[in-house]
């Protein structure tokens, strides 16, 4: 009989809230997101609807007639409660009654009309021009830079103004300042020429970064391996070091050891060269720089997971080769790298993911300079969705950058999951079995 | 074996020596001065260190503040996903209970997932929550993308553990929750020390989140502080920025030589890209 213990879903519960608030739901909102148009301008909440010159310029680009934009433009005169009382204020709350009497509810298209019925007041008619203007004003009825709230309300104005009503989806569409849900993110990501380069950026830096990572890793190994024990231990803690140091400060020692004042200009200027930053004077610099930064900092977990596997050889192989008489570079080539196929390929595997989405140490070295030479994917994402030069940070196309990696993300996790037959971990707990 | 072993050594000290030099000048740089085109420093000086005591004009805040920042951050997270990890790595790894499979199955498929790539929607999030920029909102989000291989470590701990211990208490009656926390907690101590130290280390050294999530000097953390000094100031001062790097880094290598064989189960299982 197999009992169920509600104990672990008690126990599993605060992970699964956390889980599921701040890593699912990331997931499925980064598809969301692609697909809107979301940026600083409209904001992450709602929006408002507001008509304003931008506005009407963008709506005259879409080819609206121009009668249409000159109503919108010009706006009427209408004779209501806002505007009697602005005027009781400004002159006296008989003039205000009087021309209620006369015109309450009354509106003009023009200015003119407008004074005219202010002139033509009997009893408290105001003379002056100036005044007379300064009232008109108050009764100015136009919908531009006035923001509604709600839809209905931002409709109704806009037919007050006389706009045909086969215009007002497109131009209420128009004065929306939220965000929209909208394709064109991907579309523009298929048209884009800087979108090639750079997932040809990150094809090579995936390559060349997993090529030295192995390699290096498989050197430091082997050749702590074939060390005295204290030497080896000691080698393989230095080479531990850019993986503990915190990327900020790793960096900084890379920038100080290339920078036009650090160490490889002040020893080539010993030489009777002129001062250059090593890791910024052309793409090949920044290239190499990023494969360096990052196989550093590579190669030393390679380095752990070869080394253990290298013990794990039984050594009656190693001293068997040695009688038969087997150079160390025999005994490597014949025995122990055979013997590192399994780890080198869940290197390679785990590594190519998380080089493919990472992009911290270029965004600290070169930030993707210079130029846009080692700008990679992830790292175009972050600039587009988060920090830019522009102001205009545009999270709806930086989301679907980002979301071509954690479809690629989810399927390696996958495939992974196949490959490394990870089904036989999952093994029946013995007490309720 | 005995063989020559020179020739190895010596490649390896070559290939070992820009990271020699760049760790040898970062304490050597921050203590002393040295004139421009030389490499041998001339003066012994502890000016470089005044952020410690004086505002540094260059980085808007505080040193002090950033690193109260930096420990609360760390401290928490860490305690968090160790806690959280202690319980759901057991359930896990020892206790049935429905859908047992496939939350395990998404454990491992998440602790391979790159979180970094939902930085954009976790960013959106906590502008929806009204918790970006403050430090709770990046202790939050710290904690959850941590949690996943917090998890995978403790469970690997718990999996060690003989299945005899729990069977003889429970044989004696006692319940589950009870066999857990008497005779099982005991047993992977090490594994949790393990798990605290890696995720304080990890919250220590944390970058991205806290720049992109709470870029505010009220929640500054020390590798934003270091960073922005580093990019804001036009003309360089190395020395100054070694010395706040070695402030910033020296807990990270004390904890690395106090604790190496501790923190060696974990890094060595192959978790971290």
């Amino acid at each position: 009989m197999r009992r169920i213990n509600w104990l672990g879903l008690a126990f599993l519960s605060p992970a699964l809230v956390m889980v599921t608030l701040f890593f699912l739901l990331p997931v499925v909102l980064t598809g969301f997101f692609a697909f809107t148009n979301m940026s600083t301008a409209t904001g992450v909440m709602g929006g408002d609807y507001l008509l304003n010159t931008s506005t009407l310029r963008a709506l005259a680009d879409q080819g609206l007639p121009k009668e249409t934009l000159a109503k919108l433009e010009a706006g009427g005169y209408r004779v209501d409660e806002a505007g009697l009382a602005a005027l009781a204020a400004a002159t006296s709350p008989a003039t205000a009654d009087e021309l209620a009497q006369l015109h309450a509810g009354a509106e003009f298209s023009d200015r003119r009309d407008m004074e005219r019925a202010l002139k033509d007041l009997r009893a408290n008619a105001i003379r002056n021009t100036r005044d007379r203007k300064a009232a008109t004003e108050l009764f100015k009825r136009s919908i531009l830079n006035e923001r509604f709230s709600e839809e209905a309300a931002f409709r109704a104005a806009l037919s007050e103004t006389g706009t045909r009503p086969e215009l007002s989806d497109q131009i209420t569409e128009a004065a929306f300042t939220g965000w929209v849900w909208t394709t064109d993110n991907v579309k523009l990501l298929f048209a884009l020429p800087s979108t090639l380069r750079y997932a040809a950026n990150t094809l090579l830096y995936v390559t060349l970064t997993l090529a030295f990572n192995v390699g290096f890793g498989l050197f430091l190994a082997i050749t702590t391996f074939y060390l005295p024990k204290g030497q080896g231990a000691l080698f393989r803690a230095i080479w531990f070091l850019p993986r503990i140091l915190p990327p900020v400060l790793y960096v900084l020692m890379w920038r100080w050891f290339t920078w036009d004042t650090g160490f490889l200009s002040t020893v080539s200027g010993y030489l009777g060269m002129s001062p250059k930053n090593w890791m910024l004077d052309t793409s090949y610099h920044a290239w190499t720089a990023v494969v360096l930064i990052n196989g550093f900092v590579g190669a030393s977990m390679g380095m752990i997971i070869f080394s253990s596997a290298i013990r794990a050889i039984p050594t009656s192989m190693l001293h068997a080769s040695e009688v038969d008489g087997a150079s160390r570079w025999q005994q490597v080539r014949w025995i122990i790298v055979p013997q590192l196929a399994w780890p080198i390929l869940f290197i390679t595997c785990y590594q190519t993911l998380s080089l493919l989405t990472s992009f911290e140490y270029i965004l600290l070295a070169t930030d993707g300079g210079p130029g846009r030479s080692t700008e990679v994917w992830s790292l175009a994402a972050y600039h587009t969705a988060l920090s830019n030069y522009g102001g205009n940070l545009e999270y709806g196309l930086g989301a679907s950058f980002a979301l071509v990696l954690v479809v690629i993300g989810i399927g390696a996790s996958l495939i992974y999951f196949r490959l490394f037959n990870f089904k036989r971990l999952i093994t029946k707990p013995l007490i309720e079995g | 074996m005995p063989a020559k072993n020179w020739p190895i050594l010596l490649l390896l000290t070559v290939v070992t020596l820009p990271l020699l030099i760049m760790c040898g000048y970062s304490v050597i740089d921050a203590f002393t001065d040295t004139a421009p085109g030389s490499l041998v420093p001339t003066r012994f000086t502890l000016e470089h260190f005044r952020f410690l005591w004086e505002p540094v004009a260059e980085a808007r805040g505080s040193i002090w503040v950033a690193t109260a920042n930096t420990f609360v951050f760390a401290t928490t997270s860490a305690l968090v996903v160790t806690m959280v990890s202690l319980t759901a790595g057991y359930a896990l790894s020892r206790l049935n209970f429905p859908a047992r499979g496939f939350f395990l199955a998404g454990l491992i498929v998440l602790h391979a997932f790159p979180t970094i790539t939902l930085i954009i929607a976790i960013f959106l999030i906590l502008q929806m929550l009204g918790l970006y920029d403050t430090l709770i909102g990046v202790i939050v989000v710290k904690t959850a993308l941590e949690l996943p291989l917090g998890i995978w470590i403790m469970k690997g701990f718990y999996d060690t553990v003989p299945w005899e211990i729990e069977m003889a208490g429970v044989q004696d009656g006692a319940s589950r929750a009870t066999v857990w926390w008497y005779l099982v907690l005991p047993q992977v101590q090490p594994g949790l020390m393990a798990l605290i130290l890696f995720s304080f280390l990890s919250g220590w050294s944390e970058y991205i989140l806290p720049q992109v999530l709470a870029p505010g000097s009220d929640a500054r953390v020390l590798s934003t502080y270091l960073s922005s000094l580093i990019l804001d100031d036009t003309k360089a001062d190395f020395n100054l920025f070694k010395a706040v790097g070695l402030f910033y880094a020296t807990p990270v290598v004390v904890i690395y030589l106090l604790f190496q064989k501790h923190l060696m189960n974990i890094y060595g299982g192959g978790t971290k890209g």
